[in-house]
């Protein structure tokens, strides 16, 4: 299974629990190829974030643990390593909900994220220039305290301070949330932008199922901790169990999941 | 006339006094804004500093060497503080933290005593508690020599730290952390070192705070507990604010002055003690954050 130099990040199910006793995920794998956006979809609770979060180590802050499965980023077995080393290893989260730094100033909080690289004053000037050159409204805000940004900004700014730490693969933990749609375009375009001109691998767990595979090469969707699909992004966009459940394109009228899954289970029995 | 400069002398020894009290909340800010936890421990850590700074003396140190000895002291302190007491109890509730400062300062309390006995110390910093005579001369008001020195250290204390946390990459890294440590660890900012600095700061805050009360008081175990009155001044000052803590140390000492001289005496004297509580009940009904305590923003 291992190996294979094509994919940036490999996860073989991995089983996830919370506390030791509330488990999130139970059996999740899932393949980023290099240079590739993938997109992680699923409505609420279905372990988006837990999956993010168990790749890049965020998830011991919050008393979670990967129990089984195996997760290789890079060549290297994620293990035991603290965020710090996986920023170092170049693997950088943007957490849900943005968080800024809402007391610091936009190009504070942007240059916070080069810490881990130690950079010279002149460098680190010659990075602004480059981030502001895909975050043009960041420019112009720059001395404003984030806390009083926009939903937008702030989410630009959570993407431009990951990028900040050069990373080789970026983690989004849903970039749409509570955006107006031509926010949530703009923010993939730059994201779709970064990829293209940078290189960066991304993951991004997303709720907005639209968006996230025309912007997506592949994606995986997961539900209660399961993977039940996955494909390329046209792939889904144009499966009919996709096209009803999360796009909301049926022809029989709107539907939920358990009928869908008591229709599959009436089909087999008969 | 003299009614008015003996007011204005009042007042300024209040103000003086009051930078006493900023040095002590100023370790407690410190770490209130790394850690978001009161620092129960921080009169402990007074003590305990200025406590080895004068047994360095009495073992035939040189003031100097003794001052970096105690310095580096504090910064072992403030290290196994964070591999022992906090790292553990990371992501662990705000109230697990306390409880485990509180605990922190018995230990520290323990060990200084243990090591240096329990007998009070003089602390003579070559400064006296006089009148300064030129002062006298030139404004007609007697100021302590002590008191000047102290407010002065406290200001260079104060701008030497402002300085650092605005331009510094470590400063930077501090007020990341004071303001979201989570999203500040996923952006590869290590807390471990950046506790590890602020455990430091604030002992080195804590030796310069204790040799300027021990050198008035005496080196003694009541300096724990002069570590209290620092709770007023952080109330009104707001604890996540350096120039709070300096504001609000002016304020307590000012009015615990004014008021202990003019309105004392009604009461029998001694209201030196609990008059900056009462003002301090006032701010908490009325401004909760404190003078200069961050606010949260919240975006409408």
């Amino acid at each position: 299974m291992t190996g294979n130099s094509e994919n940036i990040l490999e996860i073989n199910s991995i089983e996830v629990m919370y506390d030791s006793v509330i488990s999130a995920l139970h059996d999740v794998s899932l393949n980023v190829p290099k240079g590739k956006i993938v997109a992680l979809l699923g409505g609420n609770g279905a372990g988006k974030s837990t999956t993010l979060k168990s790749i890049s180590t965020m998830l011991a802050a919050e008393r979670g643990k990967v129990t089984k499965g195996s997760i290789i980023y890079d060549g290297t077995e994620v293990k035991n390593q603290s965020p710090y080393e996986m920023v170092a290893l170049g693997m950088v989260q943007v957490l849900e909900g943005r968080r800024c730094f809402g007391h610091l100033t936009v190009e504070e909080n942007i240059i916070a994220g080069a810490y881990s690289r130690k950079l010279k004053k002149s460098q680190i000037k010659d990075e602004l220039e480059k981030i502001y050159g895909y975050f043009n409204r960041l420019r112009d805000r720059r001395k404003s305290q984030a806390g009083f940004t926009s939903g937008g900004e702030q989410q630009m700014i959570a993407v431009a301070r990951a990028m900040m730490a050069k990373p080789k693969m970026l983690l989004l933990d849903e970039p749409s949330m509570g955006l107006a749609p031509q926010l949530v375009a703009e923010i993939f375009n730059i994201v779709r932008e970064l990829n293209q001109k940078e290189g960066v691998s991304i993951l991004l767990a997303e709720q907005n199922t639209n968006v996230a595979l025309r912007n997506a090469d592949y994606g995986y969707i997961i539900e209660t901790g399961h993977v039940m699909l996955h494909g390329t992004a046209d792939e889904l966009l144009n499966d009919e169990k996709v096209k009803e459940l999360y796009l909301g394109i049926s022809k029989e009228g709107r539907k939920n999941f358990r009928d869908v899954l008591r229709e599959e289970a009436n089909k087999k029995s008969a | 006339m003299t009614e008015v400069l003996f007011f204005i002398e009042v007042v300024v020894a209040g103000l003086l006094a009051g930078t006493m009290y900023s040095l002590v909340a100023l370790g407690f800010v410190l770490i209130y804004k790394a850690s978001s936890t009161f620092n129960f421990a921080q009169g402990a850590m007074v003590f305990f500093a200025v406590l080895a700074f004068v047994g360095f003396m009495e073992l035939g140190l040189p003031f100097s060497l003794a001052f970096v000895v105690t310095v580096l002291l504090m910064v072992l302190v403030g290290f196994c503080t964070e591999r022992m007491v906090l790292n553990p109890l990371m992501n662990q509730s705000e109230d697990t933290l306390l409880m485990a400062t509180i605990g922190l300062g018995f230990v520290l309390e323990g060990l200084a005593q243990a090591a240096w006995g329990v007998e009070v110390r003089r602390l003579d910093l070559g400064i006296g508690d006089f009148p300064i005579e030129w002062i006298i001369d030139v404004f007609g008001l007697f100021v302590s020599a002590l008191d000047l020195t102290a407010g002065i250290v406290a200001a260079v204390l104060i701008i030497g730290l402002a300085l650092i946390f605005k331009y510094t990459r470590m400063g930077l890294g501090l007020r990341a952390v004071a303001d979201d440590p989570g999203a500040a660890s996923s952006i590869g900012i290590p807390l471990k070192n950046i506790m590890l600095l602020v455990w430091s700061a604030a002992g080195v805050v804590a030796l310069v705070a204790g040799m300027m009360w021990g050198a008035r008081a005496g080196v003694q175990f009541a300096l724990v507990d002069l570590a209290l009155k620092a709770l007023p001044v952080l109330i009104i000052g707001g604890f996540s604010s350096i120039p709070g803590a300096i504001i609000g140390g002016l304020i307590i000492g000012a009015t615990e002055k004014v008021l202990e001289v003019y309105v004392g005496p009604f009461f029998g004297g001694a209201i030196e003690g609990w008059a900056p509580y009462v003002l301090a009940i006032f701010f908490l009904l009325y401004r909760p954050e404190g003078l200069f305590g961050e606010k949260i923003i919240r975006r409408v």
